[in-house]
């Protein structure tokens, strides 16, 4: 049996290898590499080399830094497991762990947030390929002193070294250091209550696009999920909730805690939004909209109540409204404030009652006058506008025969209450594309 | 700007009418589009080891060991459901969780046993197509490979839900064991009789005989199936109770379907006395003057669909198995330069399967003999496993099993250690 994973991430490896600021690319690390897995098991002795018990676990304590230290050993002592600092330890080999001091107090250990044990929670686990962009198990993991600490400094994912553990002797123990990727490219998402883990693989992570993550993140396992979208800044992670299947991200709101679901959603764009509001349960969905600030839980609510077959539900409130009277230069301010959302091509112009007068191009803004009134702007071209019930099919066709990159949205007091964006109606075009399919099946268009 | 653009749109909410779909509408669409892994996984259980393994059931034991089925049936709707629920709450497939939870000699001796046993698996419905195809007088060097390609064309060509519905019309030919059933002018009575009063005559042969009927019904494969195709058909925990009810139907379903199996036999070859078959297709044949060419038929093309069926899912079983060992998930749309150990792991079980068919001189007794022992053997550990990822709150969460189910769980694990331990003490005395 034979993995094509290996040449792949040989390939990766030797990138990162051949980089100057990874660790492994350092002579003396690479030499005294000790496997994670084939430590498990062995003997832990005292200074005069009476065994004291046998290695259950290693303990790691996530921080700022790029390589976790080693914090604790998790040691069987007799029938007992107990806790063994990481200060005490005076020497780590792939055969033997010493320790500077005899006394043992038969301590339990307990899990504290911001550690992982290296066999129970990483080794086997899922993790991302930050590098690969995928995610793959990891087969082993390696230890290394660094800065006067003892680190985890590398990862396996390659299946040789997975049959490796299944053999007994020394044949287990063997570090395959060809195979390791430098940890500082891999993102571990072991479940350590909640807490910031490694500074490099966050960055990392931040340089990829969010389509990319959305793969990957489609690819994880459910509590790991949320991991990986707790270590993204909110912003990215909104932006990858955007790009995530529907079915994909229900079950990852699923597993956020509600204010932190209300808080990605609340980034998002408010169509996007209720879409995925629109397929959770009632419970779920209030539970999300009742953690958000009580302004955008509203609007959110009244988009949710849109079919998603009529132009109301897949519009974006998010929509700049002037009035007549209103000068050039506050509209234009009015946009730069808004700038970060998706609304930059003009503002809507609105009479005093609030009804629709006019769509104005923001290279029409740019070049009248601050001081002048929206009024004088006025004039055609009108925009394009359809009710807020106008069934998706006419919505298209408008669109066809209008060529803009947007629609307005209107109610039947011929006031503006959002507008359909060209992307909007993709997405909207796709969804039905893939509905037609007979199961709801595993996404791809084929 | 927002207040304005608030009161616009809150005054719009009332002139908008939502249109309004009826429920029952969206429950029945719902259901279908969930539907497929019980159902697929279950059915695929009655392959021709199993049709065989029912037939002789009935021709020797006529309708007396009835309760074995309902037993059986029982154990394979709560192992199903386990293990739909956990690949839906965990989304990984079983043997990965084994690796994750139980380390790398567990995942590795879990994989290379369900590869073995799948290797046989797949060699006895190959055997089956064979058998059923010379009932129609076509040789089997002819109707092996033809099914071989046809297996792989269908699912390796195909996209997910293409995939699925050929599943879904393949499991249909299974009414014609119903049919014959009731061709076979059954005693309902003593059927019924059979299913709630278990007697048991302790002897090797019927310890052997309701064994074989637990390992058919709950295999291995189609317990690392259901898990990894509810992954692929990326399920979520909303779906878990139209899910449910996939699974109790496909469950039922394979015990009905076994259940026209076993009194067809009972009612015809038990009663005149034809005690001992060795296939499926020797049932179908000795039905023949029993219960007319129609039952003879409709048995033999019960067999064709049940091997069809069951060759398909075996192969994608292991593959999923293997790809989830390997840290790699793969998926029925994933491109074969995406995922070439997966396509590489389904292609070469088919064609080993093939050649050992076909193999002049094959010990094919020997093999399938073998195949389920091993099958046998590896369920035990298996349910284990699934019964320990059922009680980890790290992996299940709330849907952990509770303390009442896990005592059922024990129980029909406890039952069935008795039933493997007496097989192999037999084996030895």
């Amino acid at each position: 049996m034979k993995t094509p994973a290996v040449p792949a991430i040989n390939t990766v490896a030797k990138r990162i290898v051949g980089r100057r600021d990874s660790v492994l690319a350092r002579k003396n690390i690479r030499e005294s590499l000790v496997s994670v897995a084939g430590l498990i098991g062995r003997p832990v002795r005292d200074n005069d080399g009476r065994d004291l018990g046998k290695l259950v676990d290693v303990v790691v304590r996530h921080g700022e830094e790029t390589y976790p230290a080693v914090s604790g050993l998790i040691v069987k002592v007799g029938a007992r497991k107990s806790f063994i600092d990481g200060a005490r330890i005076s020497k780590l080999t792939k055969d033997e762990i010493r320790l500077a001091s005899t006394k043992i107090d038969l301590k339990e250990y307990k899990r504290r947030p911001g550690e992982s044990l290296l066999d129970a929670d990483v080794i086997d686990h899922q993790i991302v390929d930050v590098n690969g962009l995928r995610v793959v198990r990891s087969a082993d993991l390696y230890l290394a002193p660094l800065d006067k600490e003892i680190r985890l400094v590398g990862v396996d994912v390659s299946f040789v070294s997975f049959l490796r553990r299944v053999f007994p002797g020394t044949l287990r123990r063997r570090p395959t250091p060809d195979r390791v990727v430098d940890w500082a490219t891999v993102a571990s998402l072991t479940d350590s209550g909640g807490q910031v883990r490694t500074a490099g693989p966050r960055s990392a992570l931040a340089q990829l696009r969010p389509a990319d993550l959305a793969d990957l993140i489609e690819d994880l396992v459910g509590r790991e999920q949320g991991a990986l979208i707790e270590m993204l800044d909110p912003n990215l992670a909104a932006d990858v909730l955007e790009e995530m299947e529907d079915d994909d991200l229900q079950g990852l709101l699923r597993g956020l805690p509600a204010e932190r679901s209300a808080e990605l959603l609340a980034l998002m764009e408010p169509d996007e939004s209720a879409e995925v509001l629109r397929d959770l349960n009632d419970e779920h969905r209030e539970s999300i909209l009742d953690a958000m600030a009580p302004e955008a839980a509203k609007t959110l609510r009244l988009l949710v109540t849109f079919d998603e077959a009529l132009a109301g539900g897949v519009m974006t409130t998010h929509t700049v409204i002037c009035r007549e009277n209103d000068t050039v230069a506050h509209a234009l301010s009015l946009l730069v404030k808004h700038r970060e959302r998706d609304i930059s091509d003009g503002v809507v112009v609105v009479d005093s009652k609030g009804k629709l007068l006019d769509h104005i191009q923001m290279i029409e803004l740019v070049s009248a006058k601050p001081a002048a009134a929206l009024s004088d702007l006025i004039g055609p071209p009108f925009p394009t506008a359809v009710h807020i019930d106008t069934p998706l099919d006419e919505v298209i066709e408008e669109f066809s025969n209008n060529r803009g990159s947007s629609i307005i949205v209107i109610d039947s007091a011929n006031k503006p209450v959002g507008r359909i964006m060209a992307d909007d109606l993709v997405d909207a075009l796709v969804a039905r594309t893939e509905r037609r399919g007979f199961a709801q099946g595993s996404g791809a268009l084929t | 700007m927002s207040e304005k653009k608030e009161a616009v749109v809150k005054k719009a909410a009332k002139t908008v009418k939502v249109p309004q779909i009826s429920h029952r509408k969206i429950r029945i669409a719902a259901l279908l589009a969930v539907m497929g892994p019980g159902i697929i996984a279950g059915l695929s259980d009655d392959d021709p080891a199993g049709i065989t393994t029912y037939s002789q059931l009935g021709a020797k034991y006529g309708y007396r060991l009835l309760w074995v089925l309902v037993l059986s049936t029982f154990a394979l709707i709560l192992f199903q459901d386990l293990g739909s629920r956990i690949g839906v709450v965990t989304r990984q497939g079983l043997i990965g969780l084994v690796r994750q939870k139980y380390g790398a000699r567990s995942g590795v001796f879990s994989a290379s046993s369900l590869i073995l046993a799948n290797i046989g698996t797949m060699t006895a419905e190959f055997a089956g197509i064979a058998a059923a195809g010379q009932l129609f007088g076509m040789s089997k060097f002819i109707s092996v490979p033809i099914a071989g390609m046809l297996v792989t064309f269908l699912v390796l060509r195909g996209s997910f839900g293409r995939v699925e519905k050929v599943f879904f019309l393949l499991s249909a030919v299974f009414l014609s064991y119903v049919l014959a059933g009731f061709l076979a002018h059954p005693d309902w009575g003593k059927a019924f009789h059979g299913m709630v009063v278990p007697t048991m005559p302790f002897t090797k042969d019927a310890v052997f005989m309701a064994t074989a009927t637990l390992g058919t019904t709950l295999a291995p494969w189609g317990l690392a199936f259901i898990q990894s195709y509810a992954v692929d058909k990326r399920l979520t925990r909303d779906d878990l109770k139209l899910l449910r009810v996939d699974v109790w139907t496909g469950s039922l379903l394979t015990g009905i379907i076994g259940f026209f199996v076993i009194v067809t036999c009972a009612a015809t070859l038990n009663r005149e006395g034809v005690f001992n078959i060795t296939d499926a297709s020797q049932a179908a044949i000795a039905l023949k003057p029993l219960a007319g060419t129609l039952a003879k038929d409709l048995f033999a093309v019960g067999l064709v669909g049940a091997a069809l069926l069951a060759a398909s899912i075996l192969p994608l079983s292991t593959a999923y198995s293997v790809s989830d060992l390997t840290g790699r998930p793969a998926a029925l749309d994933d491109g074969y330069a995406e995922a070439p150990l997966f396509y590489g792991t389904f292609a070469a079980i088919t064609v080993i399967s093939a050649i050992l068919v076909l193999l002049p001189g094959a010990p094919l007794i020997t093999i399938l003999l073998w195949t389920q022992v091993l099958n046998a053997i590896l369920l035990l550990p298996l349910l284990f496993y699934m019964f320990g990822i059922a009680r980890d709150r790290r992996l299940m969460g709330e849907y952990r099993a509770g303390k009442r189910m896990q005592s059922i769980y024990v129980l029909i694990i406890a039952l069935i250690t008795i039933c493997i331990g007496c097989m192999v003490w037999f084996t030895f005395h």
